[in-house]
């Protein structure tokens, strides 16, 4: 069998990679033995890649952690050990992985230790923006940021070494046009480093208890400074000095990651690139004084080429400001580009036209602007929990009354769409249950609470909020959506699988045991499969009227994952009909279901099933009123 | 591939999810980032009819527009209380964005293969055919056989061949102006 391009041992050889996979390929060629993690898009790849690799390279000891905190500990847990390893996550899973990660940051690495931050400016698939440059000054460790695969692969190899020489933890900032980009890339040698792997009884390093905290702080900041100075030799940064003027003016630009790319598109586009000075960072924190200093001197204005916050931005008006070099410099950034979303190829030819008073003309929106419907993602056809939200509602509508579905992260989240609109909150993982404790001490009991999550969700950081149910008596409904996957990354395996992250067979973890665990009493916890629809109305009925903290487990296989399982075991999925004389034209399993795969005819005004899209889950068999939908046997 | 530079940006976990999906792809000696600035693109490549209207500000009157002749209704815009379009009036709107535009009825052709899921190959082998990339035949059909199981294998090249004649023939109503082929 051929290995995958990504995991070939041919150093000099070429190859088309994903920003991930690259990614991985650096992690593997940079001698690392543990990585762990939770998915995050648009980070998820990277460890899939690495558990591609793994059946090759054996010595790779890799997992998904039950959430990034875990991740990043078990990681640490490999530095500690004497081992190269990685922590891999989304932005926002550094906030959950902060307390440990803040912490570790002074103790510092013992095998190079690398934590993964993979930022989403735009929100493609992120609840928020933040720009995790800043834990670099917060917790006092150098950020690296590669503008290319190719860089990606090369910077995250040398982050390791550079990790052990410092002793210092390593933040390797993304953001998802790196991630999701592919690229050339030439593979590298595979470091294969033999030493003694063992736990290290240092005390007086590991325990950070305060009087020892104090003195590992004071090294912590030596450490930035030794970095610090080394910053101007750092062979990802670099300095190119142009003499040459542009309508009487010597410009400079400073950029790091994809807007380096981009702006040098940009340039190139204007055939400027040789006539501006550039300051590229591969290493964005801390900054390289002496290299600041000396285009400070070179040029007249600069332009911070960077997203989201004005983090180089104010890093070069500080060093400006203590070098006494305010004056004849002129320093932009955010004045020019957006501090929020995703910078477009032509927001950067623009913001350069505008500085250096280039000619550039927009291309005109036609006269008669074409309005077209908007194509967004939805819950896909045979989803289970759909039919969770759809039985949800019904028995909302009996019971006259309106919920508050305080709701999470996940496929689900898209339910907040019409036409099912069920759920009212969605902050972070795992706060559906932590925000239902809040607003279950001031709702009426007329306004039942509900707290609705995935099975990866509530693994990952429902339990804790659960547990605060049961005990402090806030009287809510967990609704668990089930559906044995963690689908909205890319599958991945969870606990209540237990499968691991290389397909081997772990302990799988059973959501009702655990739950009985947190305290909930046996009388209020349902087990029930999602597409029995009927039941699931009669019993989540049940389910609400009581009081006390509930758990409502709505099991059923993603659609996606059983579809994937029929087709290994050659299963048709069953053929569902809509029977015209019986169809009314109602349009209840369009209007209110919304399952993609039901249509509605406009000629014939009945609806109609497409067979390509059906899953054959036969939901809207029950919901119709007329009994018009049924399964085809043959 | 071919010793170019490669750049793409892709979206993930959309399309399956039944979200719109826009990849760049730009190769070349000279490329550093993976997007497109707006009119710059030299061939828009639409899988659906109105998805070729959605990247209408990715192209000038230069760009070629490779369409599938499909219409794939968004789910929910009836809820939303939206239509979608008059096929033709899609078709004219394209005609006010650029000279090429090329309409393939590339699903009805997977379909005499008996698999549907070739289009997109067929839409690649209408790139080469109507010369609107400059790669070798060789090293696409690689590359394209590369992702996909070995059964697979006859029936990707058939749709290739029967996309690289379509767009041989489409070449003959080209715009002598706005031949892109460099290479």
């Amino acid at each position: 069998m051929s290995r995958a391009y990504f995991a070939e041992d041919n150093p000099g050889n070429k190859v088309i990679m994903l920003g991930n996979e690259a990614i991985a390929r650096g992690i593997l060629e940079g001698g690392v033995i543990i990585g762990a993690g939770y998915p995050g898009t648009p980070s998820s790849e990277i460890l899939t890649t690495l558990a591609e690799m793994q059946k090759y390279f054996r010595h790779l000891k890799l997992e998904w952690s039950i959430n990034e905190k875990v991740g990043f500990e078990v990681a640490y847990g490999g530095s500690m050990s004497n081992v190269r390893s990685v922590a891999c996550m989304k932005h926002v899973g550094l906030n959950v992985a902060s307390d440990a990660f803040m912490t570790a940051c002074y103790a510092g690495a013992r095998g190079g230790m690398v934590v993964i931050s993979a930022d989403d400016p735009n929100c493609f698939s992120s609840q928020n923006e933040q720009d995790n440059r800043f834990f670099g000054p917060h917790a006092l460790v150098p950020v690296f940021e590669p503008s290319t695969p190719q860089e990606a692969k090369d910077l995250i190899k040398y982050a390791f070494g550079f990790s052990e020489q410092y002793q210092s933890l390593i933040l390797f900032r993304t953001t998802t046009r790196l991630n999701h980009a592919r690229g050339n890339v030439i593979l590298g040698e595979i470091e294969r480093i033999e030493r003694e792997y063992s736990f290290d009884w240092d005390r007086s390093r590991w325990v950070c208890l305060p009087s020892h905290s104090r003195i590992l702080r004071v090294r912590l900041l030596e450490r930035l400074e030794d970095i610090s100075d080394a910053a101007d030799e750092f062979p990802f940064n670099s300095l190119k000095i142009s003499k040459e003027k542009l309508n009487g003016t010597r410009y400079g630009f400073v950029a790091a990651g994809v807007p380096y790319s981009e702006l040098l598109d940009a340039l190139d586009y204007f055939n400027i690139r040789e006539k501006v000075s550039i300051l590229k960072l591969g290493m964005v924190y801390p900054p390289p004084r002496r290299l600041i200093k000396e285009l400070l001197k070179a040029v007249d204005e600069i332009l911070v080429v960077e997203e989201l916050e004005p983090f180089l931005e104010n890093i070069l008006k500080q060093i400006a400001y203590e070098e006494n070099l305010t004056n004849p410099v002129k320093i932009h950034g955010k004045d020019y580009f957006p501090q929020n979303g995703e910078f477009s190829a032509e927001i950067y030819i623009e913001n350069i036209a505008n500085l250096v008073g280039m000619n550039y003309e927009k291309i005109p929106v036609p006269e008669n602007m074409m309005i077209i419907p908007p194509r967004l993602p939805i819950l896909c056809p045979g989803c289970s929990h759909r039919a969770t939200f759809y039985a949800l509602k019904q028995v909302e509508k009996k019971m006259k009354t309106k919920f508050v579905n305080s709701s999470d992260i996940g496929c689900y989240t898209l339910a907040v769409y019409k036409p099912l609109e069920g759920l009212d909150t969605e902050v972070c993982m795992g706060g559906s249950i932590g925000l239902a404790n809040g607003i279950a001490k001031i709702q009426p009991k007329e306004n039942p609470v509900l707290a609705i999550l995935g099975d990866s969700t509530f693994f990952h950081s429902g339990i804790p909020a659960l547990i605060n149910a049961v005990w402090n008596n806030n009287n809510i409904l967990v609704v668990i959506l089930d559906n044995r996957s963690t689908s909205m990354t890319g599958f991945q395996d969870n606990p209540g699988t237990g499968i691991t992250i290389t397909k081997e067979k772990g302990t799988r973890v059973i959501i009702e045991d655990l739950v009985k665990g947190c305290g909930v009493v046996p009388e209020n916890i349902w087990v029930e499969d999602s597409n029995d629809i009927n039941k699931m109305v009669e019993k989540l009925s049940d389910a609400v009227k009581k009081e006390g903290v509930r758990v409502f487990i709505s099991r059923h296989t993603c659609s996606l994952v059983e579809m994937s399982q029929m087709k290994a075991q050659h299963i048709l999925p069953p053929v569902v009909k809509i029977d015209p004389e019986k169809c009314i034209g109602c349009f209840i399993c369009v209007n209110k279901f919304g399952c993609p795969a039901i249509t509605f005819d406009e000629e014939s005004n009945k609806a109609t099933i497409d067979e390509t899209f059906c899953r054959g889950c036969k939901v809207c068999i029950d919901i119709c009123p007329q009994e018009a939908i049924y399964e085809e046997l043959e | 591939m071919e010793g170019y530079e490669v750049r793409t940006a892709e979206t993930h976990g959309m399309a399956q999810r039944g979200g719109s999906v826009a990849s760049y792809f730009r190769f070349g000696t000279n490329v550093e980032g993976p997007l497109i600035p707006r009119g710059k693109t030299d061939v828009v490549l639409a899988f659906e009819a109105s998805e070729a209207v959605r990247s209408f500000n990715y192209a000038s009157s230069k760009t070629v527009f490779l369409v599938n002749d499909k219409i794939i209704i968004p789910p929910m815009i009836h809820q939303m209380g939206m239509e979608y379009p008059d096929i033709n009036n899609i078709r004219n709107f394209l005609k006010e964005v650029s000279d090429n535009i090329y309409f393939i009825k590339a699903d009805e052709i997977a379909l005499t293969l008996e698999n549907p899921r070739v289009m997109n190959v067929i839409m690649l082998g209408v790139l080469f055919g109507s010369k609107n990339i400059p790669l070798k035949e060789g090293s696409l059909i690689s590359a394209i056989l590369n992702f996909i199981p070995k059964k697979f294998h006859d029936v990707n090249r058939k749709a290739f061949q029967i996309g690289i004649e379509e767009g041989i023939k489409m070449r003959e109503d080209y715009n002598e102006q706005s031949i892109l082929c460099r290479g």
